[in-house]
């Protein structure tokens, strides 16, 4: 179970980082450059680790990404990555979908703990609109999660995920996966719920303070943790992947929408973002509950 | 060789052009991989001082795209590698950049961007900019022209890329660390005793 | 509106659209509000100083703009370099208070009931004020600076451009 983990927390920190890359090329198509290289992000990662760290705001501030970084992990470990498979599974059997929902939460969390001991007025701004963006973004996912729970009697991701052999939950529950779907856009962090890190508003938001390793980090548990969220979304609304070719393309759809999104949408505010998320998905998926 | 003078500054010039000349460090394997990545991606602080930083916006558009080169532009001097001073300095500048400067980690390099950062330019005989920006920073890679043209600032770029890569030219920060007394009694020449913070003062401030 | 003002003042007609008036110090304020209160110059666009060393004094020009932005009035103060302090106009106009920091720093004029003339573009600054015209930039910057090798072919190139450009007109006219 060991390799097993370990693989998987390989595998989701090489296709974070390749999507990242891919995000940047996409984008940058978008825009009509070329970008730039696929593992760009690769080479900014390892750069990071290979920096000095010559900051010191007392334990609390480096304390901070690690826990992200858990975050991050366990959120991943408690997804199986493929359908009926004995293989990259981790510890799914022994948590279900209320647990991942939990973790999930982890990470903002850390960040504001980082964060809030460094005293950086950017960063503080940065994640407090994060807090106030998460309230929306939870939701709407909660909302679809009960739905899935109830329609499927169990908590279990696996469970959810083999039912869904005659037809994907995205088309059995359209609703339910539109809402839960602008929801994960929001987590992927792209425009248009870009609020936390804002450039042009609060610079770099809540990594304004972290550089070197610790930024590396940062990251780092960022790629993981947008794999996971793709997992999860794989997972629970189009049926799993039987192998990871499947995964990869399933995984790649998805990103694919969330950046070109992300690339047509200004940013909303903080306010505005939150009064969408509340009012639009957050409807829709109460009344694909209601079908349920 | 005559130094003083235009000739002997051209001649040193291209001695220092010369592949014969150039300082070749011997890099380890571990060392030449490291430096590969440094080179490989370069976040950028854009510090726009003077009048020649509105030649720095269009590298990163579409029509230069600087990030094909793996630079791309940072926010936060915190998470910077090379601080861009883009012409001339005043003294309240100077001293907002010098303190840019020192919040970056290492390894860092400043590059000196038009002829007012080398010799003063057309502000030679200002009261107020300085003259030479080596004399407080150490400088990496200097850009001429007035105003230089992106083309000639991506051209910089590359040119450091390849001094990281192969070590052909000692690190300005090592410089700076080693000869910090040169580079504070220089500034505190300008800045009188508003100067900023010194190492040590800085570190007595980390353990309080 | 400049009816009425020329009335009471002695007003000339610089330009199309440009009006000048020349008071004394100590009448500032009082006619600046009155005019501010009487016309509709109510912008202080600007205040320009010129340094007449020859005749031992600072000339301020207070330029008055309309609200529909079409005229101009330059209200001229006179004062003596040496003692030069004039009263503030902050309770007039709020935007005098930059202006006035700037004046003080570059010339060195007293703004009484300005209290905010502390360090503004030059900072740690122990010369005189550098637009006054007895301060030598030249000198000051050789003193304080030395130049990178190279500075030396800074010559005066009017003599070879104008060469240039008869040979240029010589050839053409040849063929
Ligand atoms: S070199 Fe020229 S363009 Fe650049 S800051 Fe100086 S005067 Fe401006």
């Amino acid at each position: 179970m060991f390799l097993d983990s370990l693989a998987m927390i390989a595998l989701a920190y090489i296709f974070g980082f390749l999507y990242y890359g891919l995000y940047r090329n996409i984008s940058a198509r978008v825009h009509g450059r070329f970008g730039p290289s696929l593992a760009q992000s690769f080479f900014d990662s390892i750069k990071l680790f290979l920096k000095e760290n010559s900051t010191n705001f007392g334990w609390m501030f480096y304390a901070g990404p690690i826990i992200m970084m858990i975050g991050a992990i366990t959120t991943l470990l408690f997804i199986p990555y493929l359908n009926g498979s004995e293989h990259l599974v981790g510890l799914s059997q022994y948590g279900n979908l209320i647990l991942v929902l939990y973790l999930m939460v982890l990470e903002p969390l850390g960040n504001a703990m980082g964060i809030g001991s460094n005293g950086n007025p950017f960063g503080v701004m940065g994640i407090t609109r994060g807090l106030t963006r998460l309230i929306g973004l939870e939701l709407p996912f909660y909302i679809a999660a009960i739905g899935l729970m109830i329609a499927n009697h169990s908590a279990d991701i696996g469970v959810i995920m083999t039912n869904q052999s005659e037809g994907y939950n995205a088309f059995t529950h359209p609703l339910l996966f539109i809402g839960a779907f602008i929801s994960f856009l929001g987590f992927m962090g792209k425009s248009p719920f870009d609020v936390v890190g804002a450039p042009q508003e609060v610079y770099s938001g809540p990594a304004t303070e972290f550089s070197g390793k610790f930024f590396a980090i940062a990251l780092s548990q960022s790629a993981i943790f947008s794999f996971a969220k793709l997992l999860l979304m794989v997972n629970l609304f189009l049926g799993g992947a039987q192998s990871l070719v499947e995964l990869v393309a399933k995984t790649f759809v998805l990103f694919l929408v969330a950046v070109l999104v992300g690339n047509v949408y200004a940013r909303f505010t903080t306010a505005q973002s939150v009064e969408f998320l509340v009012r639009v998905p957050t409807g829709i998926a109460l009344v694909g509950l209601l079908f349920v | 060789m005559p130094e003083n003078t235009q000739e002997g500054f051209i001649d040193q010039q291209k001695v220092l052009d010369n592949e014969e000349y150039s300082i070749k460090n011997t890099q380890s394997i571990i060392q030449k991989a490291v430096d590969w990545f440094r080179a490989r991606s370069m976040f950028v602080l854009a510090y726009g001082t003077g009048c020649g930083a509105i030649e720095m916006p269009p590298i990163f558009t579409s029509r230069y795209d600087i990030e094909r080169l793996g630079v791309v532009g940072v926010a936060t001097p915190r998470q910077a590698d090379i601080l861009i001073v883009s012409g001339y300095c005043s003294y309240k500048t100077l001293k907002r950049v010098i303190r840019s400067y020192e919040q970056m980690n290492e390894p860092k390099y400043v590059i000196g961007l038009g002829s007012c950062t080398i010799n003063g330019g057309m502000y030679w005989d200002s009261y107020n900019t300085i003259k030479k920006l080596d004399e407080y920073l150490p400088v990496d890679m200097y850009i001429n022209g007035c105003m230089p043209r992106p083309e000639a600032l991506i051209e910089g770029f590359v040119k450091l890329q390849d001094n990281i890569r192969n070590a052909k030219s000692e690190a300005g920060y090592i410089q700076y660390r080693e000869n910090n007394a040169f580079y504070r009694a220089n500034q505190e020449k300008i800045f009188g005793k508003n100067t900023t913070p010194t190492f040590e003062e800085n570190f007595a401030g980390m353990n309080q | 509106m400049i009816e009425f003002l020329k009335k009471h003042y002695e007003i000339v007609e610089k330009a199309p659209r440009l009006y000048k008036l020349q008071i004394e110090s100590d009448k500032l304020v009082e006619i600046l509000s009155s005019v501010s209160i009487n016309s509709n110059f109510i912008t202080l666009s600007q205040i320009a100083c010129t340094d007449w060393i020859e005749d031992e004094v600072f000339a301020l020009n207070y330029i008055l703009t309309t609200k529909e932005r079409d005229k101009n009035l330059m209200v001229e103060v006179r004062i003596s370099r040496v003692h030069c302090s004039l009263p503030t106009l902050l309770n007039l106009y709020p935007q005098a208070q930059v202006m006035e920091r700037d004046l003080h720093e570059m010339y060195g004029i007293n703004f009484r009931g300005n209290d905010t003339l502390y360090d503004f573009a030059l900072e740690n600054w122990n010369e005189i004020p550098p637009l006054r015209r007895e301060f030598d930039t030249l000198a000051y910057v050789n003193e304080h600076f030395d130049f990178r090798i190279g500075r030396e072919d800074n010559k005066d190139v009017k003599a070879e451009v104008k060469r240039r450009k008869a040979q240029a007109k010589e050839s053409k006219d040849g063929k």
